[in-house]
């Protein structure tokens, strides 16, 4: 005898072990045998509606703490404390690479640090493509418009639930089903305002009382640019139970409402009742990096890995703080430890090799390199690897292949502007002036906030005796850098000259 | 086969001035670690991408269907 399963159980097992699309896919022919109807139907096809929602939903579900995209409009108009800590208030970090807005780049990139904070509306625009931002210009002008792909495509069958003729007062009344239809329509159809309205009207249901509609106001709010509105939600939430999530919104809020001492201040208060909780903790840390406190933040990532010895970001950051404070070695086994985790790709490889090769590795080094080649999965992550092997063959002195690899680099991303000033470098090894110049131009204005490539420049034209365009270049480099010594003899020794004259 | 001996010494000079002019020399950039992604990120720009591919998916049908 045949035995056959329960669809609805099988629909709910596949949605355990997150085999989402089938799940979906019995759900809707369960419903297709027994249509749902908003006011009177069987319990069966409530569940099957219910699931459906659910199992939608997880396909595009996307921790709502972690995201964090601002346009292009609130990166410019931004006069944050945040946004307006200079990067040279810390002495001695000039030895990291930075990110376009001049912020120097950490072991790790989350939706909200993808690209820093552009210096001009010109760079606002032009800059979307490079390494550390695979954000496409096109997103970063409105909020929050990659969060709806789902919501984006035409089902051939017309959508799941249409928005505008459900009847929002009916389902707020049904604690059962609101809540996976307000998940639905805040993280799948991507319709805040609908799920405002739903949400407004389920707390009003249930008298005020549950903190959870709060918490689901508040993040309506807060996509809405209302932010003090959301802190008040947010609150009332903690006043009813306290939730580590609730906090980690809050401080969100508070953020965005340009209060970092305050965000600390709460992170703080949550650890008062969640002792040594990671989140709160990673919060904590994140701060502390934004306001580019590196030390302090390496502190708490610290803390983090007593709590959680396998968190990939403290991991990362730390290793890459030890990379760029001279301890390779140390910070090869940071990133060690993060391959014996199982974390495989590009990025690690490549981090890998830098690390063994200035921890004087040597065996390890290529080899890393080669598999970091073969995990990238864009030209510009193939770019960035071929301009760090570049480095290494400076390293052994392989000029030849150097110069090879900086054009490689090139050849995969055309505005490498590291990639162009170390070409340029090794161009005027070879005598070739004209060529090294040009180069150093197209650094300079692919990447204004980088201070090698002015720099140079001024210490080419002054070899060649342009000593007014080597003076405006040496003045560059000051704004980018001002405490880079060199810089600051070559302008004193320029002005000795004009004196003279 | 004679024997080729070359023998180096080092030369140390004990007298005269040894200096070195500080000359400024041009500067590479800083190799470059690269960050990695966090799992929300990464979960992003693959929904992103498998959208652009359905989209594309789409409008190839539809242009089938006119032809």
């Amino acid at each position: 005898m045949e035995v056959t399963i329960d669809p609805l159980f099988l629909a709910w097992s596949y949605f355990r072990r997150r085999k989402l699309q089938q799940c979906a896919d019995i759900c809707t022919k369960i419903l297709q045998d027994n249509p749902y109807d908003q006011d009177c139907s069987l319990p069966i096809s409530e569940a099957a509606w219910s699931l459906k929602t659910r199992a939608l939903t997880e396909m595009v579900y996307i921790d709502e703490v972690e995201v964090d995209q601002e346009g292009i409009a609130e990166m410019m108009l931004d006069e944050s404390s945040i946004a307006q800590v200079t990067p040279w208030n810390k002495p001695g970090w000039r030895t990291q690479p930075v990110t376009q807005s001049g912020r120097p780049i950490t072991g790790f990139v989350r939706p909200s640090t993808q690209s820093g904070r552009p210096g001009t509306m010109e760079q606002a625009i032009k800059t979307p493509r490079t390494a550390s931002t695979a954000r496409p210009v096109t997103s970063a002008s409105g909020r929050f418009i990659r969060l709806g792909t789902a919501s984006m495509l035409t089902n051939p069958d017309g959508p799941f639930i249409n928005l505008s003729r459900l009847n929002l007062a009916k389902y707020s009344q049904k604690p059962n089903l609101s809540r996976t239809l307000f998940e639905y329509i805040f993280h799948h159809e991507n319709d805040v305002k609908n799920a405002l309205d739903l949400a407004a009207q389920a707390t009003e249901h249930a008298q005020f009382k549950d903190w959870w509609w709060k918490v689901q106001l508040g993040k309506c709010y807060y996509r809405l640019g209302l932010y003090r509105e959301a802190e008040k939600q947010f609150r009332s939430a903690l006043n009813h139970q306290e939730i580590v999530d609730t906090y980690l919104y809050l401080a969100k809020v508070y953020q965005r409402l340009d209060q970092p001492i305050t965000a600390l201040n709460l992170f703080k208060q949550g650890l008062d009742h969640f002792p040594g909780e990671v989140t709160l903790l990673t919060g904590i840390a994140r701060i502390h990096e934004e306001m580019n406190n590196i030390s302090s933040a390496t502190e708490y990532y610290r803390d983090v890995l007593k709590q959680d010895n396998t968190h990939v970001e403290a991991i990362a950051c730390i290793g890459s703080n030890h990379f760029y404070t001279d301890q390779p070695e140390i910070a090869l086994r940071f990133y060690r430890r993060l391959l014996q985790m199982g974390v495989y790709n590009c990025q690690l490889y490549n981090n890998l090799g830098l690390c063994c090769f200035y921890a004087q590795q040597y065996d390890m080094t290529l080899s890393s390199f080669e598999r970091a080649l073969a995990l990238s999965t864009s030209d510009e992550e193939q770019a960035d690897v071929w301009y760090n092997i570049g480095h290494v063959a400076v390293g052994i002195a392989d000029l030849t292949l150097a110069y090879q690899c900086f054009k490689l680099a090139l050849a995969f991303n055309n505005d490498h502007a590291e990639a162009y000033n170390n070409l340029a470098v090794l161009e005027l090894r070879k005598g070739r002036v004209e060529q090294s110049k040009a180069f150093l131009q197209t650094a300079a204005s692919l990447a204004s906030h980088m201070y090698e490539p002015h720099f140079n420049l001024s210490i080419l034209s002054e070899k060649i005796g342009d000593l007014q365009s080597s003076y405006t270049a040496a003045q560059k480099a000051e704004d980018a850098f001002p405490e880079h010594v060199d810089t600051q003899q070559l302008l004193k020794q320029l002005r000795v000259h004009f004196a003279a004259i | 086969m004679p024997e080729v001996k070359t023998v180096f010494r080092e030369v140390l000079p004990k007298k005269g001035q040894l200096s070195i002019e500080d000359v400024p020399t041009m500067i590479l950039c800083k190799p470059k670690l690269l960050p990695l992604k966090s799992v929300t990120l990464e979960k992003l720009e693959k929904m992103q991408m498998e959208a652009q591919e359905a989209v594309r998916q789409q409008e190839l049908a539809t242009k089938e269907q006119l032809q």
